[in-house]
């Protein structure tokens, strides 16, 4: 982490808007705005990060035109009631299945992409691969030090003081006072994860489909990954599988990953210990 | 008349008692290998020790959950270290059996069974309390979530109930209750124990994570003691049953329930001057081929020519299922064998007078020593103990063997003295004889004793007592 | 003769216990000096003021340390001390905490090793191991740009965290 007379030095920028259900928190520093924009003109940053952000908004409203199971017209909702199959359902869509298929193979039913009732739910991927495509943008845009904050995941990519080798400093919310936080977590920087992601049993409670019948161990899973669907994706068959996987995702992949149990007990891998 | 001197005391040479004692070298050098032996004992405790002190370990007694967690790892690295030295102990490494014998080196063995399995138990328990106190768990909850959450851990605790059931099973009061077979089916358990104990050292230790030296050390150690157990209890064993080709080549009654077979086989020079230390045999016969049966030659190996084709002999009584077969052997039949073992030899000789004590079938191995061992006439006193003169087994051949090398022989027959404590016969002992009486100069000479357990014991209570010292004490234990 | 086996066996094995024990020491020497060189980032990280609260209140502040950087640093020759704890074996490797006190007041808590990296035993290395909440980094000490919870719904948006975190920058 940076003194932070250094980062005071870096003033931040950031816009938000909201979407797929939430709030999509997209924040870049100054100076990276200012080397991409016309010199010297003050206002050119501002008038890049307003169309950085409305080139991010679009990714996130394209997927959620497709996958929103919150409106009656989506590609998602008309197979959810049967009205299209997935034989005839889009590319875009049958790829996301195909994706958590292979997800649920390798979480080995922790995490899946049907809900008990049968129907068929991506959202737990849908938003992951919508910060990666948002991301893939920004980078297009030339734009090389951005934060990106969709409903509590992260993704990352170069440093909050372009130039420095400075990671982002992502806190983790505690679960049991979401005014504080419980940790904090370098993305990016030298570092070969830059993306953080939170699930938890506490809000929306059936997001998450808790495989076997018994209760839910643990509160609120942070997964630190090289890439955001890995992160969210983990983090959200954690909080389903319980211990068991846990300990298969920290051996199975190279992650990070913040535990907290419902009796407020932590359990953390070392990368969140220093 | 139960003390007999059996050939005119011959005359002891003035000369010899100045001449250079020909042992000496011999006896120097096994008396350097047994300090080296001791040292390389306490070095490998200290080494294991050592091995903790070089990762820091000190620093954990900064606190009381660290502390109870070092001595937990200590205890582990020691006892370890103990389970792995007493199988080099049993290994039959030549080394060890040419410097202080099978016998002592089984003893020593024994000995360390206790200490090891505390150290072990030790160590679950430290470890169980210091990992609980630093994570606020007590110590039955720490020992649960170790077995649960910690890969290899659930081995580890497999391993310790079977060292556990090793060493009960080994304690002499348990064993005397059970049969010979059923105590070695459950010693070949420590293999098992040990194999399980390896897992968690090394994927659980941090003392042992990859890429440090003492994963290293700890690794080289391990691999040595099961290459010498490999080597030297399975490899040297067929090596030599090939070698010789024993075969069975006549079964001669010595006296009632006493038996002498005699083999022949090939390459028996190579076997020469180890009559009286012991080879495991196993018949090869229906039945018997899966019983090895520890017996000492009875007459140093014959060999007829440069080919080493000869004969070897040893001298059975029979005192259980086993021994019984044997008198039924038929010529022919094969035999394995593993050996020799054992200091029942000249090897262990470190003076130039020598006194052989032998009892009962322990009169055998007396027999093949006195026949090879160097002594010059007069230097020799052989005294043989049984209840009759028929149990005073290859006494002929004994008496001629006196006869011709010059030693002096004692026949002690008839019965101990009721609730006194001797080797003697109740006439010799009322007479107040004692093994000086016997041999003036058993000071300083080498002595052999063969014979029942608590009679040897008491042979050595009164050598100790003509003031020989324990390096010139040489016994066998005879209780087969 | 005994006592020769005797006198070599206690002088092979002293001298085995203290090679032991001073490359021992050594790791230990260069393991403060890792405790003390952590000592100094953890220091700087520390001053930050809180974030914690939750207040946009706070996270202004937070915006604006600069100042109570200088002078925590000031005063940091009386006020600011770190401690290192001892280190502590778990079963998941051995775990030092390290404290900062400023004022009279634990400021900052951290683990400064669950084990050494490299020693640490491959297998378990990156298991989840439990931990107290004071190990990991308080909210207060922590100067954050983002933050990551169980998902946010536009109407918690509005109390969260990064709710502030995105007010101050906007």
């Amino acid at each position: 982490m940076q003194p932070t007379s250094e980062l005071a030095g870096s003033v931040l920028k950031a816009r938000t808007f909201g979407s797929m259900g939430t709030v999509i928190s997209l924040t870049v520093p100054a100076r990276a705005l200012g080397t991409a924009a016309v010199p010297g003109t003050a206002g050119g940053g501002e008038r890049e990060l307003d169309a950085a952000a409305a080139a991010v908004e679009r990714v996130f409203a394209r997927a959620d035109e497709t996958f929103s199971l919150y409106r009656p017209d989506s590609e998602a909702s008309r197979l959810a009631r049967g009205e299209l199959s997935l034989r005839a359902a889009s590319a875009g869509m049958r790829d996301r299945y195909a994706d958590a298929l292979s997800w649920r193979l390798m979480t080995e039913g922790a995490f899946s992409p049907e809900r008990p009732d049968g129907v068929l739910d991506l959202s737990g991927i849908i938003k992951g691969y919508a910060i990666g495509q948002a991301g893939a943008a920004l980078r297009s845009r030339g734009i090389t030090d951005w934060c990106l904050n969709a409903g509590g995941d992260v993704l990352v990519m170069g440093s909050p003081v372009p130039g420095s080798g400075a990671a982002w400093a992502a806190g983790v919310v505690d679960p049991l006072d979401r005014s504080a936080l419980l940790s904090a977590y370098g993305l990016g920087g030298p570092g070969t994860r830059w993306a953080l992601a939170t699930s938890g049993s506490a809000e929306r409670g059936d997001h998450i489909w808790t495989a076997g019948s018994r209760g839910v161990e643990f509160a609120q899973v942070s997964v630190a990954a090289a890439d955001i669907v890995t992160a969210d994706v983990l983090a959200t068959a954690i909080v389903a599988g319980g211990t068991a996987m846990l300990h298969r995702a920290t051996d199975g992949w190279d992650i990070d990953v913040l535990v907290v149990r419902r009796t407020g007990e932590l359990l953390a891998t070392p990368g969140f210990r220093a | 008349m139960n003390t007999q001197l059996l050939t005119s005391r011959p005359e002891v040479r003035r000369g010899s008692r100045g001449a250079v004692n020909p042992f000496s070298g011999q006896h120097r050098r096994r008396l350097l290998r047994a300090d080296v032996l001791t040292v390389l004992f306490w070095a490998s405790l200290a080494g294991a020790v050592a091995l903790w002190l070089a990762d820091g370990g000190m620093a954990g007694f900064s606190t009381p959950a660290g502390s109870f967690t070092a001595l937990g790892i200590v205890a582990g690295l020691a006892g370890m270290d103990l389970v792995l030295l007493m199988l080099l102990l049993a290994a039959r490494i030549p080394l060890i059996d040419h410097t202080v014998g099978h016998d002592r080196a089984l003893e020593f063995h024994r000995k360390l069974g206790k200490p090891a399995l505390y150290l072990l138990l030790a160590h679950g328990i430290l470890i169980a309390i210091g990992y609980g106190m630093a994570e606020g768990l007590d110590p039955v909850s720490e020992a649960v979530a170790l077995w649960v959450l910690v890969p290899d851990m659930w081995l580890a605790y497999i391993s310790l109930v079977l060292f556990i059931a090793v060493v009960v099973t080994s304690l002499v009061a348990v064993r005397r209750r059970f049969p010979y077979e059923f105590w070695y089916a459950v010693h070949l358990l420590t293999y098992a124990a040990v194999l399980t104990a390896l897992p968690h050292q090394f994927s659980v230790g941090g003392l042992f994570a990859e890429g440090t030296w003492q994963r290293w050390y700890w690794l080289a150690l391990c691999i040595a003691t099961g290459a010498a157990l490999l080597y030297y209890r399975v490899a040297q064993p067929l090596v030599a049953t090939f070698r010789h080709q024993l075969t069975v080549r006549r079964v001669v009654r010595v006296a009632p329930g006493v038996v002498s077979i005699e083999m022949s086989g090939l390459g028996l020079d190579q076997l020469a001057g180890s009559g009286g230390r012991f080879f495991i045999w196993r018949f090869l016969a229906p039945g018997l081929w899966w019983h090895p049966h520890p017996f000492s030659l009875s007459a140093d190996p014959v060999s007829f020519d440069a080919a080493g084709q000869g004969t070897l002999r040893i001298t059975v009584r029979n005192l259980g299922r086993g021994s019984a077969q044997l008198a039924a052997l038929k010529p022919g039949t094969k035999v394995a064998l593993e050996g020799p073992y054992g200091l029942f030899s000249t090897a262990a000789r470190s003076r130039s007078h020598v006194v052989m004590v032998g009892a009962g079938i322990g009169i055998t191995p007396i027999r093949a020593l006195l026949e090879s061992t160097p002594f010059q006439p007069g230097n020799a006193t052989v005294i043989l103990r049984g209840h009759s003169e028929s149990e005073l087994y290859l006494g002929e051949e004994i008496l001629s063997l006196c006869q011709q090398r010059g030693a002096t022989l004692f026949h002690l027959t008839g019965s101990r003295p009721a609730g006194v404590r001797t080797w003697l016969p109740e006439t010799s002992a009322r007479a107040g004889h004692r093994l000086a009486s016997y041999d003036p100069n058993v000071a300083d000479a080498d002595v052999y004793v063969c014979g029942p357990a608590a009679w040897a014991q008491s042979v050595l209570e009164d050598a100790r007592a003509a003031s020989v010292r324990e390096d010139q004490l040489h016994y066998e234990r005879f209780d087969w | 003769m005994r006592t020769r086996a005797a006198v070599s066996a206690a002088l092979a094995s002293a001298g085995i216990l203290i090679a032991g024990w001073q490359s021992g020491v050594h790791i230990a020497d260069s393991s403060s000096a890792v405790a003390s060189a952590a000592t100094g980032t953890a220091g700087s990280t520390g001053m930050g003021t809180g974030t914690g609260t939750g207040t946009d209140d706070s996270t202004a502040s937070s915006g604006s340390s600069g100042a109570g950087t200088t002078g925590a640093a000031g005063a940091s020759a009386k006020a600011v001390g770190t401690y290192a704890g001892s280190v502590v074996q778990t079963r998941f490797g051995s775990v030092q905490v390290q404290i900062t006190v400023q004022a009279g007041k634990i400021t900052d808590v951290t683990a400064l090793q669950l084990t050494d990296a490299e020693r640490k035993s491959v297998q378990i290395s990156n298991r989840a191991a439990p931990l107290l909440r004071d190990e990991v980094l308080q909210s207060q000490s922590a100067d954050v740009q983002t933050i990551s919870g169980a998902t946010v719904t536009s109407d918690a948006y509005l109390n969260s965290l990064q709710a502030a975190l995105d007010a101050a920058n906007l």
